[in-house]
């Protein structure tokens, strides 16, 4: 397995005392209104029920459930991650728009918990997505999950949560592993590489060997494709 | 994304089109998936799509002590769990030939009621849920959460307790434990008028559930359902009275009914069951201080532990249905072979399959929670 190349954090120091202002506004918005995707990995999404309705409250927080990817803020990984559901959560991760953070809740996210001899889980999810918090535990309780996610608002807040872009600055290392799992010819709906180059994130990890592989293997609307028992025409000229 | 993905193809003409219902999905419960052919807004054909949640549970039992097992069988199913590590404990202690003491048997279907009572709140609340009713959901949850406290306090654990081992249970209850579930079960009954006013006599759920993904009682025989889904069209059959485990023999209760076999059928005899699981729940409180006695079996040393060689099949009756093991020794400190039979394999994939079609799709979430199907069980 690769290693991950560190890259320094590239510090924004804007010089104009107003957008200084600005940013710090932007992130205080940004951490009191979340919204957390609803889709449950696994068992941990037990606790999600009592975490977010009359006891424990999340909305109190500014957390509230979002149904679809593209307007979620937070992605829940709740438990362990099997091979097939691992696809669902990258596709799910990268078609959620900056910034977004992820969460890996339960011990499986962390090192494969129960499931660590197990053959149909993935063990490690911060090799295949960055993670900006963990919050481990069998199964951790819902004030375990609240003060998460304070955690995770203040590290917004400060500007410290930015796993998404080192998804973009080190696209090669996660997608290389995903190669590893899914097979050579794995791949996304989504560009991330030309996305990292409009976010301006194209950092030394970005492009790579694996990313050569991807655009080897590139078939467009092989995902996408209608699966309905007749055959797909070619368009008429 | 890249634009050439989303270019509209020429498809020959058709009216049937095809959509993927779940994974990420709130009208589906956990991570499931349907894979729909819809005409119009009604369901032609419906493909089960599961295997989101497996973990090869059946594999990792062989490859784990007889009593590590313990800590892994409630994950099998996650809102109910309770069944499970019971439902293997029984099969161990067949094996081996062990006698559980009086006050175990007690203390065990204690905890089986209560978890009884948890896991119908939490599906009721949801089958409110998906008709729109949010409040019914919120209330639900929160009243399990009391259960949960009460697990909380006499096994450690919220949800997943760990609290049964072959040859008994794993600790005395604390002090005054049974005046807390008896003011919580007084407060649960006082609740029951409550939840009938804002959801079981609600026009809204009603009209909605009546006559939404219907089986006859013939159709449950030949798929194999089991649990409140078969005693809502018609049959009483339930494992507690028919083949009777534990103490059950020793209590009153009744096997609650309904004719239709609909959503709405199901739904209401787990509203039904509430009213039972606290009178049995009330008949233990009141038997257990004169109950004493140990509450484990002497067992080996657990680490160095032969089962004796055998084959036995245990079935208890979960809040879903029908739960049972069949466990394989061949005289090792591990398992040979444990197959799980779980009610939710047949629920989810092949009657949710048939009552889809011809439904609308709205009404599949609908049907899917009042099936009561637990994905995590379904996948193992």
């Amino acid at each position: 397995m690769s290693s991950i190349k560190q890259i320094p954090v590239i510090e924004e120091k804007r010089t104009n005392p107003l957008a200084r202002v600005f940013d710090e506004l932007v992130r205080f918005c940004r951490s009191r209104s979340l919204f957390l995707l609803h889709y449950c990995t696994g068992c941990g999404a037990i606790e999600l029920p009592p975490a977010m309705t009359s006891r424990f409250d999340m909305e109190r927080l500014g957390i509230q459930p979002m149904v679809s990817p593209r307007q979620a803020d937070i992605l829940l990984i709740t438990g362990y991650v099997s091979i097939k559901t691992l696809k669902r959560v990258i596709l799910t991760y990268e078609q959620m728009g900056s910034p977004k953070y992820v969460i890996g809740i339960c011990s499986c996210t962390v090192n494969g918990g129960m499931y660590w001899q197990s053959y149909a889980t993935a063990k490690k999810l911060d090799e295949y997505m960055p993670v900006d918090l963990y919050i481990a535990g069998c199964m951790p309780r819902p004030e375990a999950v609240i003060e998460g996610l304070q955690q995770l608002m203040q590290r917004i807040k400060t500007g410290e949560a930015k796993g998404w872009e080192d998804y973009y600055r080190n696209y090669d290392y996660y997608l290389g592993n995903q190669q590893k799992l899914f097979g050579n010819d794995w791949q996304t709906p989504t560009d991330v590489i030309t996305e990292a180059k409009h976010y301006d994130l194209l950092g030394e990890g970005t492009l790579g060997e694996h990313t050569a592989l991807l655009e080897q293997h590139q078939q467009p609307l092989e995902a996408l494709e209608m699966r309905l028992g007749h055959q797909v025409k070619e368009p008429a000229e | 994304m890249r634009p050439e993905n989303y270019e509209a193809q020429r498809q020959p003409p058709s009216n049937e089109f095809e959509l993927n219902f779940g994974p990420n999905h709130p009208g589906i419960e956990g991570n499931y998936a349907l894979k729909l052919k819809l005409h119009g807004d009604q369901v032609v054909e419906a493909k089960a799509d599961g295997g989101y949640l497996h973990r090869g549970f059946e594999k990792l039992m062989e490859q784990r002590l007889w009593i590590q097992n313990i800590a892994l069988v409630p994950r099998i199913c996650v809102p109910d769990p309770s069944p499970m590590e019971l439902c293997y404990s029984m099969a161990v202690e067949q094996l081996c030939g062990l006698e559980v003491p009086e006050r175990a048997q007690w203390i065990r279907v204690m905890q089986l009621e209560l978890s009884r009572i948890a896991a119908h709140l939490f599906t009721f609340g949801g089958h409110a849920a998906t008709t729109g009713m949010y409040s019914t959901m919120y209330w639900g949850v929160a009243d399990r959460d009391l259960l949960l406290d009460l697990f909380e306090e006499f096994t450690g654990g919220r949800v997943y307790s760990i609290y049964n081992i072959p040859g008994g249970v794993r600790r005395e209850l604390p002090d005054g434990f049974l005046q807390r579930v008896s003011e919580t079960l007084d407060y649960l009954e006082s609740r029951l008028p409550d939840y009938d006013n804002l959801f079981f006599k609600n026009q809204v759920f009603v009209r909605r559930a009546k006559g939404v993904g219907v089986m006859s009682q013939e159709q449950a025989l030949a798929w194999g359902v089991t649990g409140p889904n078969l005693r809502a069209t018609g049959l009483a059959f339930d494992v507690r009275r028919d083949d009777p485990y534990l103490v059950y023999d020793q209590l009153e209760f009744e096997i609650p009914t309904e004719e239709s076999g609909d959503a709405w059928a199901r739904t209401l005899v787990r509203r039904l069951e509430l009213v039972q699981s606290i009178r049995i729940l009330r008949q233990v409180v009141e038997a257990l201080p004169d109950i004493r006695g140990p509450i484990r079996a002497p067992i080996p040393n657990p680490l160095a532990w032969n089962v004796p060689a055998g084959e036995v099949y245990t079935r208890v009756e979960s809040s879903k249905g029908e739960t049972c093991y069949f466990v394989v020794s061949n005289g090792g400190p591990k398992p040979y072979r444990v197959h799980v039979r779980g009610p939710s394999s047949m629920h989810a994939v092949q009657v949710l399959e048939k009552m889809s079609v011809g439904s609308r799709i709205e009404d599949i979430a609908q049907t899917m929670f009042s099936l009561d199907a637990c994905p995590p069980e379904v996948d193992r």
